[in-house]
């Protein structure tokens, strides 16, 4: 039996179907709860056992020839990666110092990693649209964004 | 029904809503043109702005955006051969070819005018279907429901495409199992929330919508190096260039009336929707051809492109049929209005009709307004429109990636959201890497809660027997459309291979 691209993702599912199933188990039931026809855990169980049978037919059959792979290249799943550790650490930045200045550094740095290298674009297109909407936000539709902690010290 | 059309009307006449139409038709056509980024996307990137608006407002606003995005799917077809979304895939089969023989700005005003007789003719057969469906709605119990939601979910799986079923359904089972996340609905019982607060009140539809679609589909436009081509194409629009000559218009008038019926009635399917009613009013037009045009099929033919413009547009008028008077989405589009309209503190279903014919009639007449507005207002702007895709892609895709963030942490203040997205984001790239369809998830994710509710209540009801499945005929007759419907490609297969089979002994 080769590992095809279906098989494998039977695989995955399978695992997460027997992970998810162990973990119905852990639900809280009140009392007496399980003897009544439909309870917390119920949905959970039979999702649980639909999903199992699902992914044994996946991995016991023939798969699809329809299955094609996707020609990605490496330094793009780099810049792919680069982007979402961005977004990451925009959110463990955004409390720390503001709206404007965060996201004015998440597009810099985003553009940047895109392939943008003047110094004057990489500015206009960021920081001027950055304030613009926090401005929009704050002043224009009253939205309330907390302040930078950095700033309250 | 004429004093909620009333309603209605004023609502979406309303100059507000009406620019709601305005707005929604031009970002969503320029959001439908990037390719990768479809009507699905297209809507959940206007979500964050819906939540400021009033409902009638809000689901006025994505409709003209899903409109929109249709319609730009379709210019990004012809002009640069690049589908916006796979409903306007079968566009590019005669569009670009006319594009290439300096008909760019022709093939544009066919796919306008195809698109707007398809709409308007779906608008009025909604107008006179989705009440008469309301009203019978109203009888559904919880067994009906529970037999239509598995109707819905099992349907997107089986119009997924050959080979393509079984992950259909794996991934709708892994939208249930994602919906189960949080305290129950019914007990408060905490459920796969491993301590964590944020997850209490589980996972946010929002966030789900965003990192599936419209993030996880910039990153992979990205990682697959796609850009958009400047083809030459873009160039030669001119408005003087989309006129159509009388004979012209006689020669696709039957096609466009025939794709658009068929369209709305494909679109009314649950889980059809707009790719499969434009694939299949492509192919009936290519058989009901004489021989002479059937050859042009492929080449540039005016039929060829009128056809699945005019059904992709009624099917999506189709799709809100369900969706409108069920409260079952039709398709990944509807889906996510669901959850919005779910948002607003309104059920879709029977009782909309009832209790908020405002929303329901304003969608509907709003709907019009759109086609209208994508005519007279979008297409002779696209030559100017189509400019904005010179933007590049370095600029345009992290403002697409930071638009999708910030729409969700405006919602709920909350870093550990961007935080979920991140993590959603890169198991949707892996599923999308494996080839899992993406629509189905979100289907089961928005329907998991009601389909627990309801199926909690027919079992507490049939005192946990399976019974309440064949005790009343239409809930019967719902389940064997069910099975009907899971069975049907798997014949078809089979009747196809057999076919095959005995031909080569005939002969």
């Amino acid at each position: 039996m080769t590992m095809t691209k279906d098989r494998f993702g039977g695989l995955l599912f399978l695992l997460l179907c027997l992970t998810y199933g162990y973990y119905a188990g852990d639900i809280p039931m009140l009392p007496r709860d399980e003897f009544e026809p439909f309870n917390a855990q119920t949905m959970p169980n039979w999702l649980a056992g639909l999903g199992i049978f699902l992914s044994l037919l996946m991995i016991f059959s023939k798969g699809s020839s329809s299955v094609k792979n996707e020609p990605l290249l490496a330094a793009n799943v780099g810049i792919m990666l680069g982007l979402l550790s961005f977004t990451f650490l925009l959110s463990l930045a955004l409390p720390w110092f503001g709206f404007p200045v965060t996201t004015s550094l998440f597009l810099i740095a985003s553009y940047r990693l895109l392939g943008e290298r003047r110094p004057k674009m990489l500015l206009l297109s960021s920081v001027p649209f950055a304030l613009a909407l926090w401005l929009l936000l704050t002043q224009v539709l009253e939205v309330y964004i907390a302040p930078a902690r950095l700033a309250l010290w | 029904m004429l004093e909620g059309m009333f309603s209605g009307l004023s609502t979406a006449l309303m100059p507000f809503n009406l620019l709601m139409v305005v707005v929604g038709c031009f970002a969503g056509t320029f959001i439908g043109m990037l390719p990768g980024l479809g009507p699905i996307s297209a809507v959940a990137l206007m979500i964050p702005i819906t939540y400021t608006l009033d409902p009638s407002s809000g689901i006025i606003l994505m409709a003209g955006v899903y409109y929109g995005a249709v319609f730009g799917g379709s210019t990004s077809s012809i002009l640069i051969n690049a589908p916006g979304c796979a409903s306007t895939l079968v566009t590019t089969f005669d569009g670009y070819p006319m594009a290439q023989k300096n008909q760019a700005g022709k093939a544009l005003a066919l796919a306008a005018w195809s698109s707007f007789s398809g709409g308007t003719i779906g608008a009025i057969i909604l107008i006179f279907t989705a009440p008469a469906l309301a009203s019978v709605s109203l009888s559904f119990q919880s067994a009906d429901y529970f037999a239509l939601m598995l109707l819905g979910l099992t349907s997107v799986a089986a119009f997924s495409g050959p080979g393509q079923m079984v992950k259909a359904m794996v991934m709708t089972v892994f939208g249930l199992m994602i919906a189960t996340v949080g305290n129950d609905i019914i007990t408060g019982a905490p459920r796969y929330t491993f301590g964590v607060l944020d997850l209490v009140d589980g996972v946010s539809f929002l966030l789900l919508a965003m990192a599936t679609f419209a993030l996880a589909e910039v990153m992979m436009t990205i990682m697959r190096g796609q850009t958009l081509g400047s083809d030459q194409s873009m160039e030669k629009v001119t408005r003087s260039s989309m006129k159509l000559s009388l004979s012209e218009v006689k020669e696709v008038a039957p096609t466009v009336a025939r794709s658009s019926v068929f369209g709305f009635i494909v679109g009314v399917l649950p889980g059809a929707g707009a790719t499969i009613a434009s694939f299949l009013a492509y192919g009936i037009e290519r058989n009901l051809a004489p021989e002479r045009l059937k050859k042009m099929f492929g080449k540039g033919a005016l039929r060829g492109l009128a056809a699945p413009e005019s059904a992709n547009n009624a099917a999506s008028t189709g799709s809100f049929v369900p969706l409108l008077t069920l409260g079952i989405p039709g398709s990944g589009t509807t889906a996510i209005m669901l959850g919005a309209l779910i948002a607003y503190g309104i059920q879709p279903g029977p009782r909309l009709y009832v209790d908020h014919p405002d929303v329901f009639w304003s969608v509907i007449i709003s709907m019009y307004f759109g086609n209208l507005v994508l005519l007279v207002l979008n297409l002779p702007l696209i030559p100017y429109i189509s400019r904005l895709l010179a933007i590049p892609p370095r600029i345009l895709n992290p403002l697409i990636i930071f638009f999708s963030i910030i729409g969700v942490y405006l919602v709920s203040f909350n870093t550990f959201d961007i935080q979920m997205m991140v993590v959603i984001t890169l198991i949707a790239l892996g599923l999308k890497l494996l080839d899992f369809p993406m629509a189905p998830m979100l289907l089961g994710f928005i329907l998991g809660g009601m389909l627990e509710k309801n199926l909690s209540r027919a079992l507490v009801v049939s005192d946990g027997s399976f019974d309440f499945l064949w005790q009343r005929p239409l809930t019967l007759g719902i389940m064997c459309a069910t099975v009907v419907i899971l069975i049907l490609p798997k014949l078809l297969g089979w009747v196809r291979l057999r076919r095959g089979n005995l031909m080569p002994a005939a002969d």
